[in-house]
C-alpha cells in the first residue's frame, strides 16, 4: 500500500512538477567542456573526456593464475556529452562512452557487462521549484557515487560505492526540491531497479519499480559534489545526507532474475535479486581551505525469496534467518594545494559484500594530481592496495596496484 | 616497485613549484539572507534613488532598497542571469547560458530589448560579468572560466579580447573610481584592475563562499553577493578606494 502510495505521488508530482541533474558530469562543473553553440531558443554544449594510464600489478606468485601479467596500457575515457537547455527551460543530455560501446560491442557485453556504454540519455524540465528528471542517469544515492571520480586524484571509485554492491545509474523518474533557503536538498524516484544492465535487459519480470530517496543538508552554503575543495573555502562548509532505496523483486512464477538477466546482479549477486532488498546509508563532507574530508557507510539488508539462492551460500534458515547482510564503510581525506597545483588524496575502505560467507575486504588508496589546468588538464597517480583480502568472495592475484596517466576534459 | 615510486617522487615535486602573489584581506561586516531571491548571481548600485538591482540564476531581475525588500520584479524574464550593469537609463544583464544581453529601462523595468554576443567556451562558463569602461567608452563582458575579458562597443558589437590570467574564475565585474574590479569565484578575490591595460594593481581576498557579484554604494562600501549561500555580504571601503 505505501509502494503505491509513493508510486502514485511520484507519477502526480511528475505531472505537475519538474528535474534537476545536479550530479551531471557535464551541467555546471568547474571543469565542463568547452564548446558551445546558440542559436535563438536552444544552446547546446559539447564536450567530453580522453583519460588513460599505465597499469603496474604486485602479482603474487601464483601457479594458478595462468593470467601472469596485468600490466600496460588502460584507456579509462573516452567520452562524450551533449547538453542541451532550451529557452522555455527544458534541459536534455546525453553522455556516452564511446570506449565502453566498442568494448561491449566488440565482446558481446561480456567484458564489462555493467558498462554499457551510455552514462546519461534523460530530460528535465528546470521551470518549477520541483523539478523533474526523466530518464538514463546516476541514482541520487551514495555521495561517492555521486561525485565524478575524474575530479579526484584517483582513477576510480571506491568498491563500496563503485557499481559492486549497488546500481549506480537506472532508468526512471527524479524529483528533486531545495527548501529552507537551499540548506536542504530532497531527492526521491523510481526507476527500472535493473540498473546499468537496463538497456541490455529492459525491464525485469515482477513489474515493480526500485524507490530511492535522498535528504541533505548544507551550511552555510549549498554544495556541489565535488570532493575536492578547488574553491578553497574561506569557512568551513559541510554536508551531511542520508539515503535509502527499496526494491521488491520478487519474480512470477517462470521467470528468474538469475536466468533472464544473468549479468544484472552483478559481481556479488547483490544489485538485484529475486526477493526484497532493502539500502540506506549515510554520507558527510566538510571543506576548508583546500581541506576537505569524507565520510560514508552503507547497509543493504537482501531478502532473496528461495532458501536454494546462492546468497545464503548454503546455509540453514535457523543460522540466515532468510536474511543476508550487506555493507560497508568509506573513508576519506584531501588536500588541494591550489597554489602548487596539486590534489593530495587518501581513503580507507572496509567492505563486507555478504555476511554469510567468511571474509571482509579493506582497502588502502594514496593518490596524487597535478593540475596543468584543473581537472581539465591533469596528470594523475595512483596507488591502492588490499589491507585485507577476501579470499572467499574476491580472491586477488596482487598484492598493490599502481596508476600513472594523463586526463583531458574537453 | 618501490624504485618506481622513488623514481616518479622527484618529478612531482619538481612539478609542484609555484607563485604566489601579495593579497590583502579584508573583513566582512555583516550579511543579509536574500529570502526573496533565488540563487543571487550579481548586483549592482543606482546612486539615483539608492536601490540595489539583483540578478538571479532564475533568469528574473530584482529592484530592491537599501536594505534588500523586494520592490519590484522585471516581467520579461531570461534564462540564466548572471550579470547585471547600469549606464544612463537602462539596465542591461548578461543571460549566459543563451549568451545574451537583456536592455530593461532603468525607471520601471520594462524590457526593451536583446542583442546576441558570443561565447563558444562551456556552456555555463560564458559571460557572468557585465561592466561599462568608461575609460574606454565600452562594455566589458568576462567569460568566467577561464577568464577572458571582451571589449563591446555600445551596440554589443565586438571590438577587442584579453586573456587575463590573473584569477581562475571572474563571477563580477564592477566600475568605481575611474578602476575596473575583477570578482574572483574560486579564489574568493577582488581585484583591481587598470581601465586600458586589465592589468592587476591589488588583489584583496573576501570571505565569502563563492562570491558571484559585487557592487560599491555611494559611500564606496562593498556588498558582495553569493549565490551558494544566498546572502549578500558587507564591506567597508577598500583602503584605496577611499583614497
Amino acid at each position: 500500500m505505501i509502494k503505491q502510495l509513493f508510486s502514485a505521488t511520484i507519477l502526480v508530482a511528475g505531472t505537475f512538477l519538474t528535474a534537476h541533474a545536479q550530479y551531471s558530469e557535464f551541467d555546471g562543473n568547474p571543469a565542463a567542456s568547452q564548446f558551445t553553440l546558440s542559436s535563438d531558443a536552444n544552446t547546446l554544449q559539447i564536450g567530453g573526456r580522453i583519460s588513460g594510464y599505465y597499469e603496474n600489478r604486485l602479482l603474487k606468485d601464483d601457479s594458478n593464475y595462468l593470467k601472469k601479467s596485468h600490466n600496460g596500457w588502460a584507456v579509462k575515457d573516452f567520452d562524450i556529452d551533449i547538453l542541451g537547455k532550451t529557452a522555455n527551460k527544458f534541459v536534455y543530455e546525453f553522455h556516452a562512452s564511446l570506449i565502453d560501446l566498442v568494448t561491449a560491442a566488440a565482446t558481446g557485453n561480456t567484458a564489462a557487462p555493467q558498462n554499457s556504454g551510455i552514462k546519461e540519455a534523460y530530460i528535465q524540465y528546470k521551470g518549477w521549484p520541483v523539478k523533474i528528471k526523466f530518464g538514463y542517469d546516476k541514482l541520487p544515492y551514495s555521495q561517492g557515487s555521486m561525485s565524478d571520480v575524474w575530479g579526484t586524484p584517483f582513477w576510480s571509485h571506491a568498491n563500496l560505492y563503485g557499481g559492486d554492491l549497488f546500481s549506480r545509474r537506472d532508468f526512471g523518474l527524479t524529483l528533486n526540491y531545495r527548501f529552507l533557503n537551499d540548506r536542504f536538498n530532497a531527492y526521491a524516484g523510481a526507476y527500472s531497479g535493473m540498473g546499468e544492465n537496463f538497456f541490455e535487459y529492459g525491464n525485469d519480470a515482477s513489474g515493480r519499480f526500485e524507490y530511492v530517496g535522498r535528504i541533505e543538508y548544507s551550511y552555510p552554503a549549498k554544495m556541489k559534489y565535488n570532493l575536492i575543495d578547488e574553491e578553497n573555502a574561506t569557512v568551513p562548509v559541510f554536508r551531511i545526507a542520508a539515503d535509502a532505496r527499496y526494491a521488491d523483486k520478487t519474480q512470477p512464477k517462470g521467470s528468474s532474475i538469475y536466468t533472464d538477466a544473468p549479468d544484472a546482479p552483478g559481481a556479488y549477486g547483490l544489485k538485484i535479486i529475486d526477493g526484497k532488498k532493502l539500502g540506506y546509508g549515510a554520507d558527510a563532507i566538510i571543506k576548508y581551505k583546500g581541506f576537505s574530508a569524507t565520510a560514508e557507510i552503507h547497509y543493504t539488508q537482501l531478502k532473496p525469496t528461495n532458501l536454494t539462492d546462492g546468497l545464503y551460500n548454503g546455509t540453514d534458515e535457523s543460522k540466515n534467518k532468510k536474511v543476508v547482510n550487506s555493507g560497508g564503510f568509506c573513508l576519506g581525506g584531501n588536500y588541494n594545494w591550489e597554489k602548487k597545483h596539486s590534489v593530495f588524496s587518501v581513503m580507507y575502505e572496509e567492505i563486507n559484500a555478504n555476511d554469510l560467507y567468511v571474509g571482509i575486504q579493506d582497502w588502502m588508496y594514496l593518490a596524487y594530481a597535478y593540475k596543468f589546468s584543473g581537472f581539465n588538464s591533469v596528470a594523475k597517480i595512483e596507488y591502492y592496495m588490499p589491507v585485507t583480502e577476501d579470499k572467499a568472495q574476491a580472491p586477488l592475484h596482487y598484492t598493490g596496484q599502481l596508476r600513472v596517466g594523463y586526463q583531458i576534459v574537453f | 616497485m618501490k624504485k618506481s615510486l622513488l623514481i616518479l617522487f622527484p618529478f612531482i615535486i619538481l612539478l609542484s613549484v609555484g607563485k604566489g602573489r601579495a593579497v590583502t584581506k579584508i573583513k566582512q561586516v555583516g550579511f543579509r539572507l536574500l529570502k526573496s531571491i533565488p540563487e543571487p548571481s550579481d548586483i549592482v548600485f543606482d546612486s539615483l534613488n539608492g536601490h540595489y538591482y539583483v540578478v538571479s540564476d532564475h533568469g528574473q531581475l530584482f529592484e530592491c532598497d537599501s536594505v534588500f525588500k523586494v520592490l519590484r520584479v522585471a516581467e520579461k524574464e531570461g534564462l540564466d542571469f548572471e550579470g547585471i550593469e547600469i549606464r544612463d537609463s537602462f539596465i542591461y544583464v548578461s543571460d549566459e547560458t543563451p549568451r545574451e544581453i537583456y536592455k530593461y529601462k532603468r525607471r520601471d523595468l520594462t524590457f526593451v530589448q536583446k542583442y546576441r554576443v558570443s561565447w563558444g567556451g562551456a556552456m555555463n562558463k560564458a559571460f557572468e560579468s557585465i561592466s561599462f569602461n568608461y575609460k574606454k567608452n565600452c562594455f566589458v563582458l568576462i567569460a568566467q572560466q577561464p577568464p577572458v575579458i571582451v571589449e563591446y562597443d555600445t551596440s554589443f558589437k565586438q571590438i577587442s579580447k584579453y586573456n587575463f590570467t590573473n584569477a581562475r574564475s571572474i563571477a563580477g565585474a564592477r566600475w568605481y573610481n575611474n578602476k575596473l574590479y575583477l570578482l574572483s569565484s574560486l579564489d574568493a578575490t577582488i581585484l583591481v584592475c587598470n581601465p586600458t591595460t586589465y592589468n592587476v594593481e591589488s588583489t584583496f581576498s573576501v570571505n565569502v563562499l563563492n562570491p558571484e557579484g559585487l557592487s560599491f554604494d555611494s559611500k564606496g562600501r562593498i556588498r558582495i553577493v553569493s549565490d551558494d549561500t544566498r546572502r549578500v555580504y558587507y564591506f567597508n571601503q577598500l583602503p584605496i578606494s577611499i583614497q
